[in-house]
């Protein structure tokens, strides 16, 4: 459904985007997952038509972006992490306003809009205008307006920042009904929990590039590690720091602690101990931590996502 | 308090764009107000030569040598055309008023009686008239009275007294000369040049029309920055970058934006003048048409002013502060605050480059002037706004591109 190869993007001397590439089948739900000025915002700026990429190329739903801009366009729904809405218009007339740039006829248009507010459970308040509505009311009709023309391929680009867990959850059931209905998602997000849930196949991307991809199985045993013990202490410096790092493979630093990635606890936790106690540092606390998307992102990037 | 006060104080002063409306634009609005009403750029005691347009039906030596005298004065820049020409320069306001040598003004001269001279003036120029009116009764008394009456009582004298010696002919001849320069002949003269209007006085006052016109443009002048800033809120809010998603051309975001200004544009100018209408007794119906292109003409061009600003701006606030000076300066050289043809002649030139001159002008040629609609200088006017509209449209359009758009 969407292929897009040798991606590059730079902003004056800065390289936004090195080459990347990927691909995601009809019907994939795809996360993009990367910290704060990785590329995601980019990657999704030229798949969602609105920046042209300085190389590569990028085809969705057999049209080729650059060639055939406006039929792209017509098949994709973007859902930006800001909420884009008109609010002294009310829900109603927005979903009517941003349906009818998609030539939806009339008719047709209507009958949606109104299964799309039962849908997210905004129908009893569709005259109302969007400025009375709460964020999280106003984060489903943003979601809402891009689904009017029932688009083959969503871009969603952190849509649950901020909002209540009732908006929450059901941006959520709406997210798990199209994806049963078949619809190719491409998602960013800083919540792991979300990308576990939802995701078949995840990108990492940091400073322009993909660095792994796959299916949270694969990311796994990409990442070759099980479990991670996380030391945190009362004095690391950074020479402290250095000295632990250069005598054991697959560390990370994140503030006064030093994650050890590891696929034997039990053996491990003792050694980390003994060479924490000969080289000075004192142990304020230890948590052992099981392997799951965080985890292997801390590995792969040395970043926390929400970096 | 002290404490809060200077705090405030740091702020304005370190907010480089509040001290520049506090101080820089006022400035500026000072200066160009008093080169409107003529109060700078002037030497003191030395008033600027006004403009005069004579035509000359006598065309004879003594026509020419009266206008010759005329054109030598300070006072007067003079220029000389056939009377059709010059009394169309009134009718399409270019001047206030003109002098007409009729036929016959020789013979009038040396029979000493009163010469076929009339001063054909717009009375909607009721200041410029009366000033250019004032002057010319003077000087012309001086070259032309003076010399006609004494010449008559010379010629009397001499006739009655043949035998006179020379010694004593020549002192009455002085005396009477000195006579005929006297302040209260001058005054008793006043009356010797006609004043015709060349404009018939109709319903609607001059006041009333600039009072209404010169007021619409310059509020709806603001009214559509205000439109053309909603480009930026759009830009602000996320939504410009939603409608970018979808399949419309970015060239029709402000297109869109367009109509909708024009929209309002036209519906403000029909709202102020049914309120003219109903409240002053401002004629519309008479001319429907003209002021419905007229409207659509101005509509056009401030509609396209205000998109061409916001196509400049990064922020509304931008727009606003940007927009508050020009509009001002724009209303002033314009006429909508003071009536053009009280300005000093340089300031008149520039008026030009302002939609509201050309606005108002309009209004005049509808309501004041009584243009048809086909009418040469009418149709010249809409086409200026029409185009003015349409340079600011392309301009807007190209930055829109560069500045606007930029959104990833």
């Amino acid at each position: 459904m969407i292929s897009v190869s040798n991606l590059k993007k730079n902003y004056e001397s800065f390289q936004a985007l090195k080459g990347i590439s990927f691909d995601i089948k009809e019907g994939e739900f795809f996360g993009l997952l990367g910290p704060n000025g990785a590329g995601k915002t980019t990657t999704i700026s030229i798949m969602s038509t609105i920046l042209e990429p300085d190389e590569g190329s990028v085809s969705i739903a057999g049209f080729d972006l650059k060639n055939n801009p406006t039929e792209c366009k017509k098949n994709i729904g973007v859902v930006p992490q800001e909420i884009a809405l008109y609010n002294d218009l009310s829900a109603y007339d927005n979903l009517l306003f941003w349906g009818s740039l998609y030539d939806v006829p009339k008719d047709v248009l209507k009958v949606r809009i109104d299964e799309t507010l039962q849908l997210f459970g905004l129908f009893d308040r569709k005259d109302d205008k969007v400025k009375t509505y709460s964020g999280g009311m106003k984060r489903r009709i943003n979601i809402a307006s891009a689904l009017l023309h029932k688009p083959k391929v969503l871009f969603m680009d952190e849509p649950t920042v901020g909002i209540d867990p009732q908006s929450r959850n059901l941006i959520f059931e709406v997210l798990e009904k199209l994806h049963k209905e078949g619809m190719t998602i491409v998602y960013t997000t800083h919540y792991m929990e979300e990308a576990e849930r939802f995701c078949d196949k995840i990108g990492i991307i940091d400073n322009g590039q993909i660095i792994a991809q796959g299916t949270l199985e694969e990311l796994k045993s990409l990442s070759k590690m099980k479990e991670t013990i996380v030391v945190s202490f009362e004095n690391l410096s950074d020479s402290l720091y250095a000295n632990i790092s250069s005598e054991w493979e697959g560390v990370k630093r994140i503030e006064n602690a030093i994650h050890f990635f590891t696929s034997e606890v039990n053996r491990d936790l003792s050694v980390i101990i003994l060479k924490c106690n000969q080289a000075g540092l004192s142990i304020s606390n230890i948590d052992i931590q099981k392997v799951n998307l965080e985890t292997i992102f801390l590995s792969l990037t040395g970043k926390q996502l929400r970096d | 308090m002290i404490k809060l006060a200077l705090k405030d104080i740091q702020l304005f002063f370190a907010d480089k764009r509040a001290l520049m409306l506090t101080v820089a634009v006022p400035m500026a609005l000072i200066t160009l107000f008093a080169f409107a009403f003529g109060g700078a750029g002037q030497t003191k005691g030395e008033s600027r030569p006004k403009t005069l347009v004579i035509a000359d039906e006598d065309k004879t030596e003594v026509s020419k040598n009266a206008i010759a005298e005329l054109d030598s004065l300070k006072e007067f820049k003079v220029s000389q055309t056939s009377l059709d020409s010059a009394e169309n320069l009134v009718k399409k306001g270019d001047v206030a008023a003109i002098l007409v040598f009729h036929k016959g003004f020789r013979d009038s001269i040396n029979a000493g009686n009163k010469p076929p001279i009339e001063f054909k003036y717009d009375a909607a120029k009721e200041a410029e008239t009366g000033i250019l009116q004032g002057a010319l009764l003077g000087n012309l008394m001086g070259i032309i009275g003076v010399k006609s009456s004494a010449k008559s009582a010379l010629e009397k004298f001499d006739s009655e007294n043949p035998t006179m010696d020379s010694a004593t002919r020549e002192r009455i001849h002085t005396q009477i000369s000195n006579n005929f320069s006297s302040s209260e002949s001058k005054k008793q003269s006043d009356s010797f040049i006609k004043s015709t209007p060349l404009i018939a006085e109709e319903e609607n006052s001059p006041g009333l029309i600039h009072a209404v016109a010169g007021t619409a443009i310059m509020m709806l002048l603001f009214s559509v920055v205000g439109m053309g800033a909603s480009l930026l809120d759009e830009k602000q809010e996320g939504t410009l970058k939603k409608l970018l998603y979808s399949p419309i051309r970015p060239n029709s975001i402000l297109f869109g934006k367009m109509i909708y200004a024009n929209f309002v544009s036209a519906f403000q100018l029909v709202i102020m003048f049914i309120y003219a209408k109903l409240v002053f007794g401002l004629d519309i119906f008479s001319h429907l048409a003209a002021i419905l292109l007229m409207i659509l003409a101005i509509g056009y061009a401030c509609s396209s002013f205000g998109v061409f600003l916001a196509s400049f701006s990064k922020s509304r606030q931008q727009v606003q502060g940007m927009s508050t000076l020009i509009i001002l300066v724009m209303s002033c050289i314009g006429g909508s605050m003071i009536p053009t043809f009280i300005m000093p002649v340089f300031m008149q030139k520039i008026s030009v480059f302002s939609v509201n001159y050309w606005g108002i002008q309009g209004f005049y040629d509808i309501f004041w002037r009584m243009l048809p609609i086909n009418d040469p200088t009418f149709l010249s006017r809409i086409l200026v706004l029409f185009l003015l509209g349409t340079v600011l449209n392309f301009i807007a359009l190209q930055m829109f591109k560069k500045n606007i758009l930029k959104i990833a």
